[in-house]
């Protein structure tokens, strides 16, 4: 179990930057700007919300494995690595984090951005000392819900990364062998051990979708 | 005076069309007008934060817009502008405290430092630490206006910047603008739909209605002598009214007011013509029942009943209807201490006269306009 703790920490930690970055430039693009194709984009984006996750990694098999272009011309081997996970793993946490993101931002007053450039400041200064401290809440909020559930997913990393101890497994696979098995004490103690960090992220979330006390 | 905020400017949006060509100097010019006239359309425009189809801005004689509508166009992005600008709820940074706004626009070492001398100026620096969720009205019109100044800008406008303010709190930041203006020698434009704050800090006005500039001049030029019907409107003038000319003579201009003869000053109209005129207030003077008649009430009188009457600290104020075929009412206003022994009480019948100077000719207008803007009342 300490093996597959270690991976899925790993795979988490990288799954929550790429939502991180990810997220933060497709919420502001959704919030902000206008262009034609930005309803497909929208839907593209929030499909993993509801197609089975089994489904996602197959499409990711495509995405990523060989043919693809960031096989052949960036010669990334993401299959059956724990990278490879991650990015499933963020594929079907990102929507989480965009609806939450999305709306903080959206909830800016544009006023204030104006202020900020009659007060000589450039978009980007805009953007990092107006808008992003302002929709922080909503961004964070949809950050630690988005890892969570990366942190919990089972079916698109698996059919990315497969199931190799100590390289590709995780703890929700963990608890899958551990109950086929017959180790139901081991199913029952990694359950456990997920259950209550997915407890903590929503707790965390809750407390910052709260309105702050100023 | 020297111009040196320049801006002519035109722009289409789904059912408006504003078009502004005004001038400013090292002054405060009020833009007048009512809601929904274009007044902060044409302020974002100037600050650089709507970008019109066509036309020209330049500030001290350097270009900021300029396109023909067609090909390529210069248009200087608004944090490179140099324009100040007072939002009208102010905008202030909610997560920033007083200090923290006032240095918003301020880049280097020393930019806490001089953040802290511009609050000190507007007395603000026991609030400094203060979010603006925790600053009375007052004092967030003071911070916005300090962070504004703090970055040097080189041209100030202000959006309806004491509407939700006290009385109290108005006057004092009223005569702080002029003098801040004065001492800044800035241009500074100044959005309002109030005609009192207008007379507290300007020095010329622009009147605007329906996104277009109607009339600019000095504020008693623009009130004594509205350009326009739309202008008079603007400014929520009493006693407008449609005429016909009957004749026009060399005593003066005579009008048929629905059947009563009003004596106008001369002005060289032709008969049949109708036009849309104005009774000043303060023009309009009660007949003393049991005195004799003096050679200032020889014309235009009128039979009238009292409707009521406001006694200000500076001002009387009787509305009366007058007794013939228009059944119009006017509004008569004159010192506190005129008529003081004449009751104007309701429903008393009197007689007024109006001095044809205060029987203030508009344009001629079209007779499209004239009935639909008549129908519509004032």
């Amino acid at each position: 179990m300490t093996e597959a703790l270690i991976v899925t920490l790993k795979v988490t930690g990288l799954a929550t930057l790429i939502i991180a970055v990810f997220g933060t430039l497709l919420a502001l693009l959704l919030a902000r700007a206008r262009f034609p194709g930005r309803t497909l984009l929208e839907l593209l984006l929030a499909l993993p919300l509801v197609l089975p996750p089994t489904v996602v990694g197959f499409f990711l098999l495509y995405i990523l494995g060989r043919g693809s272009p960031l096989h052949d011309w960036l010669g990334l081997e993401l299959l059956f690595t724990w990278q490879g996970a991650a990015v499933a793993a963020s594929v079907v946490g990102l929507p989480l984090m965009l609806q939450s993101a999305r709306a903080a931002i959206a909830a800016v007053d544009p006023e204030l951005e104006d202020a900020a450039r009659t007060l000589g400041r450039s978009e980007p200064e805009v953007l990092l000392r107006v808008t992003l401290p302002l929709a922080h809440r909503g961004i964070l909020s949809g950050l630690f819900l988005g890892s969570a559930r990366a942190l919990g997913e089972f079916g698109a990393t698996l059919m990315v990364a497969g199931n190799i101890p100590g390289r590709t497994r995780t703890l929700p696979m963990v608890v899958y062998d551990a109950a086929l098995g017959g180790d139901l004490a081991l199913a029952a103690q990694t359950s456990a051990l997920l259950s209550g960090i997915a407890f903590l992220a929503l707790a965390l979330t809750r407390r910052l979708e709260q309105p702050a006390r100023r | 005076m020297d111009a040196r905020l320049v801006v002519d400017i035109e722009k289409r949006y789904p059912g408006f069309h504003l078009q502004v060509r005004l001038t400013v100097g090292n002054e405060v010019l009020v833009l007048y007008g009512p809601s929904g006239a274009g007044k902060t359309q044409t302020l974002r425009a100037i600050a650089g934060l709507v970008r019109p189809d066509r036309g020209e801005i330049a500030l001290d004689g350097r270009p900021l817009f300029r396109s023909n509508g067609r090909g390529r166009a210069l248009n200087v992005p608004a944090h490179r502008r140099r324009i100040g600008y007072v939002f009208q709820d102010y905008a202030l940074f909610p997560h920033l405290t007083a200090l923290g706004n006032v240095a918003f626009g301020l880049r280097g070492p020393g930019r806490r430092e001089e953040a802290m001398r511009w609050l000190r100026r507007m007395r603000l620096e026991q609030v400094a630490g203060l979010y603006p969720s925790q600053l009375s009205g007052g004092q967030r019109q003071r911070v916005a206006i300090a962070r504004t100044l703090a970055t040097g800008p080189a041209a100030l406008l202000l959006d309806e910047p004491f509407s939700a303010l006290d009385p109290d709190a108005k006057g004092r930041l009223q005569r702080g603008l002029r003098e801040l203006q004065a001492e800044l020698a800035l241009p500074v434009v100044y959005v309002t739909h109030s005609l009192e704050d207008a007379f507290a800090v300007g020095q010329r006005i622009a009147v605007i209605a329906e996104g277009k500039l109607q009339q600019v001049g000095t504020l008693e030029e623009v009130v004594s002598r509205p350009a326009s019907w739309r202008v008079a409107r603007a400014f929520g003038l009493p006693n407008l009214l449609r005429a016909r000319v009957r004749r026009a003579t060399a005593d003066g201009l005579h009008l048929d007011w629905e059947g009563l003869e009003l004596v106008a000053a001369p002005r060289e109209l032709s008969a049949g013509q109708e036009v849309l005129a104005y009774i000043r207030p303060e023009e309009v003077r009660f007949i003393y029942p049991d005195r004799p008649l003096s050679a200032a009430v020889r014309h235009n009188r009128l039979r009238v009943r009292v409707l009521e009457q406001r006694l200000g600290p500076d001002f009387r104020l009787v509305r009366v209807r007058t007794e013939g075929p228009s059944w119009a009412e006017l509004e008569v206003r004159s010192p506190p201490s005129t008529y003081a022994d004449l009751p104007l009480v309701p429903d008393r019948e009197l007689e007024v006269a109006i001095r044809p100077s205060g029987i203030v000719v508009l344009e001629a207008l079209p007779q499209a306009e004239a009935s639909a803007e008549g129908s519509s009342g004032s």
